[in-house]
C-alpha cells in the first residue's frame, strides 16, 4: 500500500506543475495586460496624466519583466501560500478567497452528498427493475437531468419559488440578513435560500451517479458469482446488497475526482444566475477584468482540487480493491 | 458478453450480415435514438430555411411591441366558427395607471388572416437567393409573434431560427476540430510511445482534470472584443474544440496502442507499408466508429458550452445571434419573472441536447454490435 500511494504521488508532481503552468499561461495570454486597462479606465474618467506614468505602474505591479520571471517569483510565493494581490481589488487575493471558501464549500458538500445519497439507492433500483415502469421513468428523467443546462434549472426554480411564495431568492441570504451575526433565525434564512442552487446544480449530478451505479450493478447482476449465489440459494436481498452493491460501488469511488469537475461547473454559471457568494462569481468578474493573480489562482486552486481529489479517490480504491494494489 | 465466431450458428444474424448492415440493424432498434435523429434532422432542415420560415427578419424591430407576450393562432372566431385559415387578434399596447407598466390588450375586433408563402421582410437564403417569400406572414397592419417578443421589440420565434444557425453548428465545428486534434495526437501518442507518449499523456491529464466550464471561460476572453461577429463564432468554435480534444485524444491513443500490437499491423510493417498507408489504411478504419461515438457525444457538451457563453456575454456577439445570446436577455432575475417568454429558447437548447444524448447513446450500442 505504502509503495503504491508513493508511485501514485510521483506521478503527481508532473501534473500539479503542468497545472500551475497552464494556469499562468491562461492569465498570460490576454492580449494588453492590467497596466493597459488601468490607464484606460482612468483616461476615462479624466486622469489625463496617467499615461505618462505607465512605465512607473508597469514596476509597481511588478509586470516589468520577463514572463518566465514572474511566472517563477510568483510559483515561490505561491508554494508558501502568498498569492499576491488583487490588481482591481487591492487586496491580497488569498483574504478575498477566504472570505468566500466557507460557504463555497458549505453549498458543494450539501450537492455533493445529496446527489450521491439520492443518486446510489436509484441506480440501485433502477438495476434490480430493469425495463420496468420505474426504470424506465428514471431513465428518461436521468436524461433530462443530462441534458439541462443548470442555470436555466436555476431560473426555473426561481420563477416556481416567485410563483409560490413571491419572494425572490437570490443570493444566500435575505437583505436583512446579509451583514447580521448567526443566528438560528439566519440559518434558516439560509435554508430557504440554499434549496434552489443546490437542486439545480444535483440534478445533473444525480442523473449521472445514477446511471453510473445502473450500468455498474447490472453488469456485476450478469457475472456468473452472482448465478453462483443465487444457486446456492443465497436470499437475494443479500444477493443484491452484500455481493452485487458492495462490488458495483468501486468504479464510482474512482469517479469522485469527476464529481468535483461537475460540481465547480455546475456552481460556475449558477453562482452567476443567482448572485451567490461563491468563488465562482469571484472567478469570473476577475476573467473579465483580467485579474490574473485572483482569476489564476482560483483557476489552478480549482485544478489542484480536483487532482487531489482523483489521487484520494486512488488510494481508497486501491484500499477496497487489492488488485489494483498489486497490479 | 461478446459472441465469439464458433458459438454463432450459420442462421442467426452474426453469420449473415456484414458488422456494418449489424450495426445499422441495432441503431434501428432503438427507438429513442432513431426518434432522436428524425427530430435532428427537423431542427436542421428548419435552420438552413430560416429566412423562409421566419415571418420576420432577424433585425426587424416593431418598436410599439417591445416585450409583447407571445400571441397565438386562432382557428375559432368570435362566434366560435371553425375556419382553415388561422387568424391572430390585433394588439393594442397601453399603460397601467398604477404599475406604469406597459401591457398589451387583444383587440378582439381585429382580426388578421395569416397567409401562407406570402410577400414580407427581404431576405437572402444561403447568402445567394434574394427574395421575400416567407412560409407565413399576416394581413398588414396585423403582427403576429408566436413566441413573444424581445426588448427591442424583435419577434422571438424568428430570432430562435436565426439564432439555432449558430447554435446548432458552432458545436458540429468545434467536435470536428476536435476530432481531427485528437485522433492526429492520439494516432502519433499511441503509435510512436516512448517519452513523447508520456508528455502528451500528462498534458491530457492536466487538461481533464481542470472544470471545462472555467476553462472555457478564461479561453473566450482571450477573443479580442475588435473581432467581427463571424471571426467570434469561429474563434469559438476553437475554444470549446481546445478544451475537449483530450478526451479523444486519450480514447484513440488507447485504442492505437492496443493495434500496435495486432498481427495485421505487423504484417503491414514487415511488408514495408509506409507509415502513411499504415494509419490511414489500418489504424483510422480501426478506431473510427469508436471515435465518432465519443464525438457524437461531445456535441452537446459544446452547444452547452457555447450557450453558456453566450449567456455570460462571453460567447457569439450581435448582430449574429444564438439560443444563448437570446437567453441572455432573461439573466435578470426581474425579466424572468416577468415576461417568463424569453426563456422560451432553453426549450430548443435542451431537444438539440437530448436528441443528441440519445442518438449518442444508439450509437455507442451500435458501434459494438456483437455485444449482448
Amino acid at each position: 500500500m505504502g509503495a503504491y500511494i508513493l508511485r501514485r504521488l510521483l506521478t503527481l508532481v508532473p501534473t500539479v506543475f503542468l497545472i500551475t503552468v497552464l494556469g499562468f499561461i491562461i492569465m498570460e495570454l490576454p492580449p494588453g495586460d492590467y497596466v493597459d486597462r488601468y490607464i484606460l479606465q482612468q483616461q476615462a474618467q479624466g486622469n489625463t496624466g496617467i499615461a505618462d506614468q505607465e512605465a512607473m505602474l508597469r514596476v509597481r505591479f511588478g509586470l516589468d519583466k520577463p514572463a518566465a520571471v514572474r511566472f517563477t517569483h510568483w510559483l515561490g510565493a505561491f508554494a508558501r501560500g502568498d498569492f499576491g494581490d488583487s490588481l482591481a481589488q487591492n487586496r491580497p487575493v488569498r483574504t478575498i478567497i477566504g472570505e468566500r471558501l466557507l460557504l463555497t464549500f458549505v453549498v458543494s458538500f450539501c450537492a455533493f452528498l445529496l446527489s450521491w445519497g439520492i443518486g446510489i439507492p436509484l441506480g440501485i433500483y433502477s438495476a434490480t427493475h430493469q425495463y420496468s415502469k420505474g426504470d424506465n421513468f428514471l431513465t428518461v428523467t436521468a436524461f433530462l437531468g443530462l441534458g439541462l443546462p443548470d442555470f436555466l434549472i436555476a431560473l426555473i426554480f426561481l420563477v416556481l419559488a416567485w410563483r409560490v411564495s413571491g419572494d425572490v431568492l437570490t443570493g444566500l441570504f435575505s437583505s436583512e440578513f446579509t451583514t447580521a451575526s448567526w443566528s438560528w433565525a439566519k440559518f434558516q434564512d439560509l435554508l430557504r435560500h440554499l434549496w434552489i442552487p443546490v437542486l439545480a446544480v444535483i440534478l445533473t449530478g444525480t442523473a449521472w451517479v445514477m446511471r453510473v451505479m445502473r450500468g455498474n450493478l447490472l453488469d456485476v447482476l450478469n457475472s456468473n458469482y452472482i448465478q453462483a449465489a443465487r444457486a446456492r440459494g443465497v436470499p437475494e436481498r443479500v444477493v443484491v446488497w452484500k455481493h452485487g452493491v458492495r462490488n458495483a460501488l468501486h468504479p464510482l469511488v474512482s469517479a469522485l475526482g469527476q464529481t468535483l469537475v461537475w460540481l465547480v461547473n455546475g456552481f460556475t454559471i449558477t453562482s452567476i444566475v443567482l448572485d451567490l457568494p461563491t468563488i465562482q462569481t469571484v472567478y469570473l468578474n476577475a476573467t473579465l477584468s483580467q485579474d490574473i493573480f485572483l482569476g489564476g489562482t482560483i483557476l489552478i486552486l480549482i485544478g489542484l482540487l480536483v487532482v487531489i481529489g482523483t489521487f484520494l479517490a486512488d488510494i481508497l480504491l486501491a484500499w477496497l480493491d487489492p488488485r489494483i494494489r498489486f497490479s | 458478453m461478446t459472441v465469439s465466431s464458433a458459438t454463432v450458428s450459420p442462421s442467426s444474424p452474426y453469420a449473415i450480415l456484414s458488422v456494418r448492415q449489424l450495426m445499422w440493424r441495432r441503431f434501428r432498434r432503438n427507438r429513442l435514438a432513431v426518434g432522436g435523429v428524425w427530430i435532428l434532422l427537423g431542427l436542421y432542415l428548419v435552420s438552413a430555411f430560416a429566412g423562409f420560415v421566419a415571418p420576420y427578419g432577424v433585425r426587424t424591430t416593431h418598436d410599439q411591441f417591445a416585450l409583447a407576450p407571445p400571441h397565438g393562432l386562432h382557428f375559432r372566431d368570435a362566434d366560435g366558427r371553425f375556419t382553415l385559415r388561422p387568424f391572430v387578434y390585433g394588439l393594442e399596447s397601453s399603460v397601467d395607471r398604477s404599475t406604469f407598466r406597459k401591457i398589451f390588450t387583444r383587440v378582439p375586433e381585429e382580426t388578421y388572416s395569416v397567409r401562407f408563402l406570402g410577400r414580407g421582410v427581404e431576405y437572402k437564403l444561403w447568402g445567394l437567393i434574394e427574395t421575400n417569400r416567407h412560409l407565413f406572414t399576416v394581413e398588414d397592419p396585423g403582427v403576429i409573434f408566436l413566441l413573444g417578443t424581445d426588448r427591442q421589440g424583435r419577434d422571438l420565434f424568428s430570432r430562435i431560427l436565426y439564432g439555432s444557425q449558430v447554435s446548432l453548428t458552432v458545436g458540429l465545428l468545434g467536435v470536428l476540430l476536435a476530432l481531427v486534434l485528437g485522433t492526429v495526437i492520439g494516432i502519433v501518442a499511441g503509435y510512436f510511445g516512448g517519452l513523447l507518449d508520456s508528455v502528451i499523456q500528462r498534458v491530457i491529464e492536466v487538461l481533464l482534470s481542470f472544470p471545462q466550464i472555467p476553462l472555457w471561460l478564461a479561453l473566450a476572453t482571450l477573443v479580442p472584443p475588435t473581432w467581427s461577429s463571424i471571426r467570434v463564432y469561429f474563434g469559438l468554435s476553437l475554444v470549446l474544440s481546445i478544451v475537449n480534444w483530450g478526451g479523444l485524444a486519450r480514447q484513440v491513443r488507447g485504442m492505437v496502442y492496443a493495434l500496435r500490437e495486432e498481427d495485421f499491423i505487423r504484417a503491414a510493417r514487415y511488408t514495408n507499408c509506409s507509415l502513411a498507408r499504415i494509419v490511414l489504411r489500418h489504424l483510422l478504419p480501426n478506431t473510427l466508429s469508436h471515435v465518432l461515438v465519443v464525438a457524437t457525444l461531445a456535441i452537446p457538451q459544446m452547444i452547452l458550452g457555447e450557450t453558456a457563453l453566450s449567456f455570460l456575454g462571453l460567447g457569439i456577439r450581435p448582430p449574429m445571434t444564438s439560443w444563448g445570446l437570446l437567453l441572455s436577455e432573461a439573466q435578470h432575475v426581474r425579466v424572468v419573472l416577468q415576461q417568463t417568454w424569453l426563456l422560451i429558447p432553453s426549450a430548443f437548447v435542451i431537444l438539440t441536447i437530448i436528441c443528441f444524448n440519445f442518438m449518442g447513446d444508439g450509437l455507442r450500442d451500435a458501434a459494438d454490435p456483437f455485444s449482448q
